[in-house]
């Protein structure tokens, strides 16, 4: 399965509530993260780092002797991994502060077990992308660490555009993406004027990945809406 | 202050109409007084009848009863003074007796002009001689120089028009100074009064006449400062009071969900235990969205949310709603359907993003809140007479007439301070409305054309302002 190897990922959990951490710790140990670390303070957290050399951490932002976003930010000083925030402050402007500190996510307790295991898998995906051997759909493969389709043996390359496109749909593999998410994450900023470019796309995509482009089972779209990408096992 | 310059208008009017008033009064004053000071000439008319009327007989000189009974009446004495001799040869019987009976050409200018002995005395002519009467002490006042210069009398309207001119003037000087103190005392007072009804701290000079006044104004601004402070800390605390409870709530929060969650996917447990897991956790998602609402509407309603306005495009909001909804409707249990046909690429409107997103998710979590049997939720974006209008169906219960006439009617029981136990409705509607408030928008609530509830968002299209 393709996301076996992110579920062998080095993870370190920091929380001053001991209880929060045993629930978090269960939630991600039951959907396959086995590699799990927990710290209840910035100094057990920074200990922890040392030895456990984690390669995601999931934060809180009010600890007993310091703050989250310090916390992050020495972190970051010794290696760079993906770092969420889970915290009961949401505010925008913690927020805000978050993700100006290079934050990957920022989730607001209280929270569902499932939205915290597809944010934690989707960071995973994008910080590691290159690392995945292959990911399957039902008529291909793609390489991304390549930008390769393999189809029937044979081996596509992808644009850079439909690269773009293929890693938005993957990070939210089996769930909708927005029209308007993939044109920003194909074109950057202000995407607005590009849905005919975006289907012509698509429909070069789906001649790349799909068995039958005309009937698309990887590739599907909601109408009016944005595309869905459908990942073996998903 | 507007009103001032009003004020010295109403001031100069009542002034020049008093003037008018006056002048008016004078004149029909004195043309009164004429009209009765008239009959003053008839001294010398009486003369010169008395003198016409004086007979000369063989016996001497006689007066005809009538003239004599009119000169008793008003006690008058009369003489008759012959011009030959200048000897009175004639008088009536009330004669005094300090009155000569011979008089020089000296003694006839004297009493011409002047008085004898104190009475005024009126001359009245005939051919022989001269009639003299003389009337009581205090009846007359005679004007012994009766002359004026020429050019006087010829410049008389040019000289009294220039007299009521410097008193209309001087009148007008000493009304100026007095008014403008009072109006230098009067305008701080007035600006004073209107930056306190805008709320502004009011420190007026406690100078002048009306320094009691200024006094006044200066303790009742403290006063209305010290109360809004107050207020606006008690609304602070208050804030400040939800936002604190609720991210003291947001931890333990999460364990309910957190285990609820794992139990309601535990495979090994029984399905009625999985049942009550889910129940926990719709209950929780619940109490989450009342906190996140309560929050959010006190700060709204405080001002205490910082609204970030900019062009976005209305549709990409609505429609990254809409997915992620769908997203997390497994079940499919609340379909939601995006009315494409209707919709265009781009609506640009003037808007909090986030804010934004906040109305519609309230709205799509609303039609799931009352139709926990499941219902299809219709979505659209269009542009109508220059508004972006953001619509959200259902198909679902739906809501009778009257509660949807409290709901568009009532005040929320947040801000209503009776009858709240009849309206316990919940605060996602009042977080939309207070949304489309600070966006100089509308949410319009109805029922919808498929038997549900429905409620429209209007805002105003982007026209290139900020």
């Amino acid at each position: 399965m393709e996301l076996e190897y992110l579920k062998k990922k080095r993870i370190l959990l920091v929380d001053d509530e001991a209880a929060l951490l045993d629930m978090v710790k269960t939630i991600l140990n039951k959907e396959g993260f086995l590699n799990i670390e927990t710290a209840g303070c910035v100094k057990d957290a920074l200990t922890a780092a040392e030895e456990f050399l984690p390669e995601m951490a999931i934060l809180d932002v009010m600890l007993p002797d310091g703050n989250g976003f310090s916390l992050m930010e020495k972190l970051k000083c010794k290696a760079d991994y993906p770092i969420l925030f889970l915290t009961a402050r949401g505010e925008e402007e913690d927020r805000f502060r978050g993700f100006g500190l290079g934050a990957d996510d920022y989730i607001v307790k209280p929270f569902l077990p499932r939205e915290l295991i597809f944010r934690v898998t989707a960071i995973l995906r994008r910080s590691y992308k290159n690392e995945n051997p292959l990911v399957r759909l039902h008529g291909s493969e793609i390489d991304f660490e390549r930008a390769e389709v393999f189809k029937d043996g044979e081996k596509i390359p992808l644009t850079a555009k439909e690269y773009d496109l293929l890693s938005a749909l993957y990070r939210n593999a089996g769930r909708i993406v927005t029209i308007d998410t993939l044109c920003e994450a194909a074109w950057g900023e202000n995407p607005f004027g590009y849905e005919n470019s975006l289907m012509a796309h698509i429909r070069r995509i789906r001649e790349k990945i799909e068995a039958d482009p005309s009937r698309p089972q990887s590739l599907v779209t909601i109408k009016g809406l944005g595309y869905k990408l459908i990942t073996e096992g998903k | 202050m507007k009103s001032v310059p009003r004020l010295i208008r109403w001031f100069v009017g009542i002034l020049l109409l008093s003037c008018f008033l006056l002048i008016l009064l004078n004149i029909g004053a004195l043309a009164m007084i004429m009209t009765r000071q008239a009959p003053n000439a008839s001294p010398w008319k009486t003369a010169q009848e008395a003198a016409q009327a004086l007979e000369k007989t063989d016996e001497g000189y006689t007066l005809p009863s009538e003239m004599g009974d009119k000169l008793k009446k008003e006690q008058i004495w009369a003489i008759f003074i012959e011009n030959t001799t200048m000897q009175v040869v004639w008088h009536t019987k009330n004669l005094p007796d300090t009155i000569p009976l011979a008089y020089d050409l000296a003694g006839i200018s004297n009493l011409t002009r002047k008085y004898i002995d104190g009475y005024p005395t009126f001359p009245g002519e005939r051919a022989d001689g001269l009639m003299v009467l003389g009337y009581p002490k205090t009846s007359y006042w005679k004007h012994i120089w009766p002359s004026w210069d020429y050019s006087f009398i010829a410049h008389l309207p040019q000289t009294a028009l220039i007299v009521i001119g410097i008193n209309v003037a001087v009148i007008f000087l000493i009304y100026f100074i007095t008014t403008s103190r009072v109006l230098k005392s009067v305008g701080p007072i007035a600006d004073g009064i209107q930056d306190m009804g805008n709320g502004k701290t009011v420190r007026v000079s406690e100078k002048g006449l009306l320094c009691e006044l200024a006094a006044g104004i200066n303790r009742t601004s403290a006063i209305l400062q010290s109360q809004n402070h107050q207020l606006r800390k008690k609304e602070m605390a208050r804030a400040n009071w939800i936002a604190g409870v609720s991210h003291d709530i947001r931890t333990p929060l999460s364990m309910v969900m957190g285990y609820a969650g794992q139990l309601m996917e535990d495979e090994r447990l029984p399905k009625e235990a999985q049942e009550k897991a889910s129940v926990i956790l719709t209950q929780s998602k619940r109490m989450r969205n009342l906190i996140n609402d309560l929050n959010l509407s006190s700060k709204l309603e405080y001002n205490m949310q910082p609204v970030h306005p900019k062009k976005e495009n209305a549709v990409a909001i609505v429609r990254q709603v809409a997915v992620d909804f769908m997203n997390l409707d497994i079940e499919e249990k609340y379909p939601i359907y995006w009315e494409t046909e209707r919709c265009p690429a781009q609506s640009w409107i003037y808007g909090d993003k986030d804010l934004l997103k906040r109305a519609v998710s309230n709205l799509i979590q609303n039609c799931m809140n009352h139709n926990e049997k499941g219902c299809h939720i219709y979505v659209s974006v269009k542009e109508e007479n220059m508004q972006c209008v953001i619509t959200v169906a259902d198909d679902g219960e739906g809501i009778p007439d009257e509660q949807l006439a409290a709901l568009n009617n009532m005040p929320h029981y947040m801000v209503c301070d009776e009858e709240i136990a009849s309206q316990r409705h919940g605060l996602g509607l009042r977080i939309v409305r207070q949304i489309m408030a600070s966006h100089q928008g509308e949410a319009i609530l109805e029922h919808s054309s498929c038997g549900g509830f429905a409620v429209r968002l209007l805002l105003l299209l982007y026209q290139g302002q900020e």
